[in-house]
């Protein structure tokens, strides 16, 4: 970049701007030996090869997603994964003795889950930046404790207390925090995702959720009074009545499951757009999320079909199938260089060497 | 060794990206390795951009086909995707065996065999190590531990919705002596089993009720005693079913049981994906909900057994759910989620088993 003709890229602002696509070049022919190999270990070893194949996965999902000819890094060091691993399964195990031998204790822990979560979201948010990289770049993460508490505590209880109706806003706090709080090569992200925006992704699913509440509580009343079960003999053991039990439980609970994961795919779908669409990277390269929502929901329920069906065999190829179509729709409209940067964090060892914990189980908690 | 080396004849050799430590700008970059182990990437007009014994260098493991790294601490990373040249290329001078998991991850028949081994495990696993592991957890459990578990327990049980009992001591030392008597005829009783005590509450909003903890602590409400009105075996029978809950260690195997499984599944959630993992946990509560109501038949049968032994009605329990079925009106089987056996069912087992007991005796 030394040689540039035009001398000043730093001041004035090159308007020349090229769309990157993001590419996806994995395979579930090359991935499902990764996988399998994950499981077998992991369940041979009792989970502790779990790290391991932790990062093996994710070196395989992040080394084949390239951008402008260079592709994403991971550089996570798996025994770190593990002591984080055992420090919240100690926790894990710790929280439910409190709760089964403790129950009256059970609100005061809540409440102290309440405040623990935001700082594990954030430890965790922080760890998975510093161990990307990009073009030999480190990311970092520098949100803190409120921000986290805010986004999902706050917000969480906004979702619920509002029956979803400030979902948005709730939205608006998350997207904020896990972009704009990133940090590449020291340089900012700036993430704001509009409100009326997000208000316009979120009728779809709404509607999808009320409509789809009403026809399932129809079913399962019709299959109630539909099916007619007699009384049961007392004397008799039978597990007939039982199963009707099952058809009317199933009845309700599963349409009723689907239609809210149906929605939730939908919003999700909808508000990534958003939020990838209003965030700017170093104030020049802008993000471009073009999902398809009804798309995206057709890839993500027929990819849980087929792992179900296939009692977890096509899971890698639903895996590599979601990457690919995440990788399609996304793209970077960059102007200016992308070799223009360096890692604000030199040494690579205080990058992570403080991280010693990886708590990927609390990600997506809300 | 020699093998590695003398195959390829001109300097070994591999193209790949040169980057500075830290920073994004790339450059074309050539990586050599001579037979004495000394690295050297060079740019394309053979200027040297870095140098170093084989061994001060890093190489990251192979993963598919995804591009590699060699990082040359302080000095940069050279990035290739010739991942089987530089296999090649570094094979002679890295001590251990490389790729390893790689060659194992490769596509090949013998990933069928994988795939039948992990379905073969996981069905085992489920089956057989996670009541082994249940059983050794509970073995290991040190008594001082449920003991202090129960007693603070009850302690905030006391504290938040019992009031001391207010039945006349004459019942109370009525029902202790029976409850003492069953308790002595426990198969345990001969060991140094679980202190049992039988302690008497007012169950405020829990009502009729008696439940066990697991250091033996069994606690029966007023409400309960007021029930069964005179039908002094009836109660007994009830207390019998709660020393066999302490006898069959049933609430911290239930809790060793929930924990271990969920663990399993949280552990490999990383690659079943989000989705799957919610339902496979969600299946599995069901599934404890089923060994809950495996367990409470269980102490149903214990209750039986030991009314017997003990010389008293061993279908003193069926009176029990009977009377709570006529009071309560618990009479379709509602409880397909619920963490008892429907109440018409148990009747009819407790019923059978008792004929059972009696006829073998």
């Amino acid at each position: 970049m030394n040689d540039m003709p035009a001398a000043q890229p730093q001041t004035a602002p090159n308007y020349a701007m090229r769309r990157e696509p993001f590419t996806f070049t994995g395979t579930t022919r090359e991935y499902f030996g990764i996988w399998i190999v994950n499981v077998l270990l992991t369940i041979l070893t009792l989970g502790i090869y779990s790290a391991w194949a932790k990062v093996r996965r994710q070196r395989y999902f992040y080394g084949n997603t390239h951008l402008a000819g260079a592709s994403f890094d991971y550089h996570a060091l798996p025994w770190r994964i593990l002591v984080g691993r055992i420090i919240v399964l100690v926790l894990l195990v710790a929280y439910n003795l409190t709760l089964q031998f403790l129950p009256v204790l059970g609100l005061f822990i809540f409440i102290a889950l309440m405040f623990a979560i935001p700082w594990f979201i954030m430890r965790g948010l922080r760890f998975n930046a510093r161990v990307t990289s990009y073009r030999n770049v480190r990311f970092d993460f520098t949100g803190g404790y409120w921000g986290a508490f805010l986004a999902y505590i706050v917000g969480g209880m906004l979702i619920y207390g509002s029956l979803g109706l400030l979902a948005p806003l709730a939205s608006r706090w998350i997207w904020n925090y896990m972009l704009g709080n990133l940090r590449y090569g020291g340089r900012s992200i700036d993430c704001d995702p509009r409100l009326d925006r997000l208000y316009g992704q979120w009728w779809l699913p709404a509607f999808v959720f009320v409509g789809g509440t009403v026809l399932a509580g129809a079913l399962a009343f019709g299959l109630l009074f539909g099916l007619d079960f007699k009384p049961v003999d007392p004397a008799s053991a039978s597990g007939w009545s039982i199963g009707v039990m099952m058809i009317t439980l199933y009845g309700a609970m599963i349409p009723l499951l689907l239609v809210f994961m149906l929605s939730s795919l939908l919003y999700r779908a909808g508000t990534r757009n958003v939020a990838m669409n209003e965030t700017v990277i170093d104030g020049r390269h802008m993000l471009a999320s073009s999902i398809g929502r009804r798309r995206f929901a057709w890839i993500s329920v027929s990819n849980l079909l087929a792992t179900i069906f296939t009692l977890g065999l096509a899971r890698p190829w639903a895996a590599i199938r979601m990457a690919s179509y995440m990788a399609t729709v996304t793209a970077l409209d960059s102007t200016g260089s992308l070799d223009a940067y360096a890692s604000a964090l030199q040494n690579e060892g205080t990058a992570t060497g403080s991280e010693f914990l990886d708590v990927e189980g609390f990600d997506l908690g809300f | 060794m020699w093998k590695g080396s003398t195959l390829v004849s001109e300097p070994a050799a591999v193209s790949g990206l040169w980057r500075k430590a830290g920073e994004a700008r790339a450059v074309d970059a050539l990586l050599t390795i001579a037979t004495d182990g000394a690295t050297a990437v060079t740019d394309k007009a053979g200027v040297q951009l870095a140098a170093s014994p084989f061994s001060a260098v890093t190489v990251s493991d192979r993963v598919g086909s995804v591009a590699r790294q060699l990082t040359y601490p302080r000095s940069g990373v050279f990035e290739t995707t010739d991942n089987d040249r530089i296999d090649a290329l570094i094979a002679p001078h890295s001590g251990k065996r490389p790729g390893l998991i790689h060659q194992l991850e490769r596509f090949h028949p013998r990933l069928l065999v994988f795939v039948a081994a992990t379905v073969i495990l996981c069905a085992a696993l489920y089956r057989y190590a996670v009541p082994v592991l249940v059983e050794v957890a509970v073995a290991v459990t040190p008594p001082s531990v449920t003991a202090l578990m129960s007693k603070s327990a009850l302690a905030s049980l006391d504290q938040a919705i019992f009031e001391p009992s207010k039945l006349s001591p004459e019942r109370q030392k009525l029902l202790s002596d029976g409850f003492a008597g069953l308790v002595a005829l426990t198969p345990q009783a001969k060991y140094e089993g679980p202190a049992y005590t039988l302690n008497f509450r007012a169950g405020g909003a829990i009502g009729p009720n008696a439940f066990a903890l697991p250091d033996g602590t069994v606690v029966l409400t007023d409400e309960l005693v007021e029930l069964a009105g005179k039908d002094d075996e009836m109660i007994l029978g009830v207390l019998g079913h709660e020393i066999g809950h302490v006898d069959h260690e049933h609430s911290l195997r239930q809790l060793y049981r929930a924990a271990g499984v969920t663990a399993l599944i949280m552990l490999i959630g990383g690659d079943i994906g989000s989705g799957t993992e919610d339902l496979l946990i969600q299946g599995s509560a069901l599934m404890s909900l089923s060994y809950s109501r495996g367990a409470e038949a269980e102490a149903d049968r214990f209750s039986v057994e030991l009314m017997h032994k003990a010389g008293r009605d061993p279908t003193a329990i069926a009176r029990f759910f009977e009377l709570l079925r006529d009071k309560y009106g618990d009479k379709d089987e509602t409880d397909f989620l619920s963490t008892h056996p429907a109440t018409p069912e148990r009747i009819a087992e407790t019923l059978r088993y008792a004929r059972e007991v009696g006829v073998s005796k």
